[in-house]
């Protein structure tokens, strides 16, 4: 489903990604853990398709197209999904406004019949319900005065209308609580199945324990340095990252 | 012949601007005919004046940002005789049945249609009739010498119309105005009185368009009797060769109101100016406006609301985009006078560039010498957020769509000003369909 192969990546003219690679098959759920400044954010732009970042070698296989000549709308109608670590506020566009125009957009790339308003109003009912959101915010500007938390679950919202193929999360937990932390879980493992991956990225091994994954990943230093399971996820809060910075010193 | 009898008739006492004599040529056979005397008088003081200025330059006050070149290489012809036009060109209502057509400035009161209770007729036919306010409405007041294109407009006043609401009548249904300009070079100088009586109310909607080249320069008048109501919504979809100046005073009595907007897509070069005189209490008076400008068009907002009496309340909303190498100018000033107490005043502006070789000027001012007032005015200029629009592609929306939608909710925020529910929606429609032409 994803295929990453040595993929080298400046940011700033910085090498910031040097030589990762990563397979993912369908259902899983995959961490990828590790210091910051080690590229998480970076891996997951790339792979979104935001500006600003140069792929200097290597390539990526999504659902058997090659992800890095798409354009972003494309990567999205394919059934990529990233939820960002800081959404952006757009004032003046509506909640509604944007999942429905997102919604339909996606649809008419795939060749489906967009939805009648009653549809994607039934549909977005449904959905604010299960995320215990107000559907207040939903006549707002998109995560116009959301809190932290408000603004995380809004990004759940989105990958849960959308239903993607792989959601890639970029530190979703950060500057949540733990009850906000709860619910955002709870709503990623609802999406869960055997269609459905997540890419995981975080800091702390604290989400891990909401969304259990199936593999870990170490990335320290622009590379995987280590694949396994989750019990990788508890060595590292035990022991920290230094052992990686070591072994990425001396390579 | 004429050009002499011109001069000799015009330019007696100050130094004329050579310039400005192609502008005139016209002007001095127009006083052959049967005007009465004041408007024969309102003809030569507005020629008089011209012939001392020409049209502004960028070294003038208030035209700093506006640059007339264009204009000034260029030459137009007014003419007296009956405007020959094809009438499916002129476009039908957006609302109702109501309508007023002029061709060139010229009333066709064959082409319109009035309800009940409201009056029109050519301007010439109001001046013979003395129909109430006339005189005082369309002598122009204030200083010629520092508004040529009010003088120049007066130098041929003639064409043009008179409305008039009747007190305590509330006129539901909108009535439209078709200032439809048949091209042809021609020079076009209407001027319009609009009168709603006491406790009287309507909604007019002014629409300026066109084909081929020509300049229209319209002085507008509108006066609102005491807790008379106006709702005025404006399109300014000139041809794309068109020249457009307008000139619009609003003065309003006690208790009365007033809502403007416009929207500005058309022209190749326009300046619209309204001037809002509270020259009594409790006045409640707003003008907004939107504009797109794109390729190498030009559009000018020059507003001022000024405040003569307490207890008033004036608010300027203006949003705009501007692309290519278009340019785009908000002058916007609030003027309190001594006795203006507790006068609340508000403008703002907002313009979003969509190319870095656009440009948008903005010279918001405040003038005021009351002490108890509430006056306050935000102006901004920028692009579209790169990270929004990333964030709407990253959901599927395409790049296009993305820019789209951050634009129409970008001017919507101007557009919701808008009390009428219908013509906030073909505003919004307008820039769907210009973002739609211009390929988003």
């Amino acid at each position: 489903m994803l295929k990453i192969e040595n993929l080298h990546v400046n940011a700033a003219d910085r090498p910031v990604l040097k030589g990762l690679s990563l397979e993912m098959k369908a259902g899983e759920v995959h961490a990828i853990m590790g210091p910051n400044g080690s590229g998480k954010s970076t891996l997951s732009y790339v792979l979104a398709g935001r500006d600003g970042y140069e792929v200097t070698d290597g390539k990526v296989e999504f659902m058997g197209q090659d992800l890095l000549a798409m354009e972003p709308e494309d990567r999205a109608a394919l059934g990529l999904f990233l939820a960002f670590q800081y959404p952006v506020e757009i004032p003046g566009v509506s909640t509604t406004t944007f999942l429905k125009t997102a919604i339909n957009a996606v649809r008419k790339k795939r060749g489906e019949k967009e939805l009648e308003p009653a549809q994607f109003l039934k549909l977005q009912k449904q959905k604010i319900q299960q995320l215990g959101m107000d559907p207040e915010m939903m006549k707002r500007g998109v995560n116009v005065g959301f809190s932290g938390g408000e603004k995380k679950r809004n990004e759940v919202l989105q990958m849960a209308m959308l239903a993607p193929k792989l959601a890639i999360m970029d530190e979703t937990d950060s500057g949540l609580d733990i009850d906000a932390l709860k619910v955002v879980s709870e709503g990623v493992n609802a999406l869960r199945g055997p269609e459905s991956s997540f890419l995981v990225i975080t800091h702390y091994q604290r989400l891990l324990d909401y969304i259990k994954p199936d593999i870990v990943h170490v990335l320290a230093n622009g590379k995987i340095q280590k694949t396994g399971g989750p019990e990788l996820a508890l060595l590292l809060e035990e022991k920290g990252y230094a052992d990686f910075y070591d072994a990425t010193e001396a390579a | 012949m004429m050009a002499t009898t011109a001069a000799g008739t015009f330019m007696a006492q100050a130094p004329q601007v050579a310039a400005a004599m192609p502008w005139l040529a016209d002007a001095a056979a127009l006083q052959n005919d049967k005007a009465v005397g004041w408007i024969k008088a309102l003809r030569a003081t507005g020629a008089e004046a011209f012939a001392q200025t020409g049209l502004p330059t960028v070294a003038w006050e208030g035209w700093q940002y506006t640059n007339l070149r264009a204009l000034a290489a260029a030459k137009f012809r007014y003419s007296t005789d009956p405007v020959k036009f094809d009438a499916a060109k002129i476009p039908g209502n957006l609302l109702g049945t109501h309508r007023v057509v002029l061709v060139n400035g010229q009333y066709q009161a064959k082409l319109s249609n009035l309800p009940d209770h409201v009056t029109v007729m050519s301007l010439m036919e109001a001046a013979e009739k003395n129909v109430t306010g006339i005189e005082e409405q369309l002598v122009t007041l204030g200083d010629l010498a520092k508004t040529p294109m009010t003088a120049l407009n007066a130098a041929y006043v003639r064409d043009g119309f008179v409305l008039v609401v009747a007190k305590n009548r509330d006129v539901a249904e909108p009535i439209e105005v078709v200032f439809f300009n048949a091209g042809r070079d021609a020079a076009i100088y209407p001027r319009v009185m609009y009168r709603l009586g006491e406790n009287a109310g309507c909604t007019v909607i002014e629409r300026h368009c066109g084909e081929g080249a020509y300049f229209a320069n319209t002085y507008a008048s509108i006066t609102l009797e005491s807790a008379a109501r106006m709702r005025f919504y404006r399109f300014q979809e000139e041809s794309d060769a068109g020249f457009h100046a307008s000139n619009t005073i609003v003065q309003q009595h006690k208790d009365s109101s007033f809502e403007g907007f416009s929207l500005a897509t058309g022209g190749k070069l326009a300046r619209q100016e309204f001037r809002l005189q509270l020259i009594d209490r409790a006045i409640s008076s707003s003008i907004g406006g939107t504009y797109l400008m794109k390729g190498q068009q030009s559009h000018d907002f020059t507003v001022l609301a000024d405040h003569f009496e307490p207890d008033g309340k004036s608010v300027q909303h203006f949003k705009g985009v501007v692309d290519d190498q278009a340019r785009a100018v908000y002058q916007g000033k609030i003027h309190v006078r001594r006795a203006a107490q507790k006068t609340d005043g508000y403008q703002s502006h907002h313009a979003l560039l969509l190319s870095p070789t656009a440009e948008a000027s903005a010279k918001p001012e405040l003038e005021i010498y009351a002490d108890d007032v509430k006056c306050s005015h935000g102006a901004t200029a920028g692009q579209l957020n790169p990270e929004a629009i990333f964030y709407l592609r990253s959901r599927g929306i395409p790049h296009d769509l993305a820019r789209s939608l951050m634009v129409e909710s970008f001017l919507g925020g101007a557009i919701e000003k808008v009390s009428d529910q219908a013509l906030r929606d073909i505003y919004l429609s307008r820039v769907s369909a210009w973002l739609a032409g211009r390929g988003a």
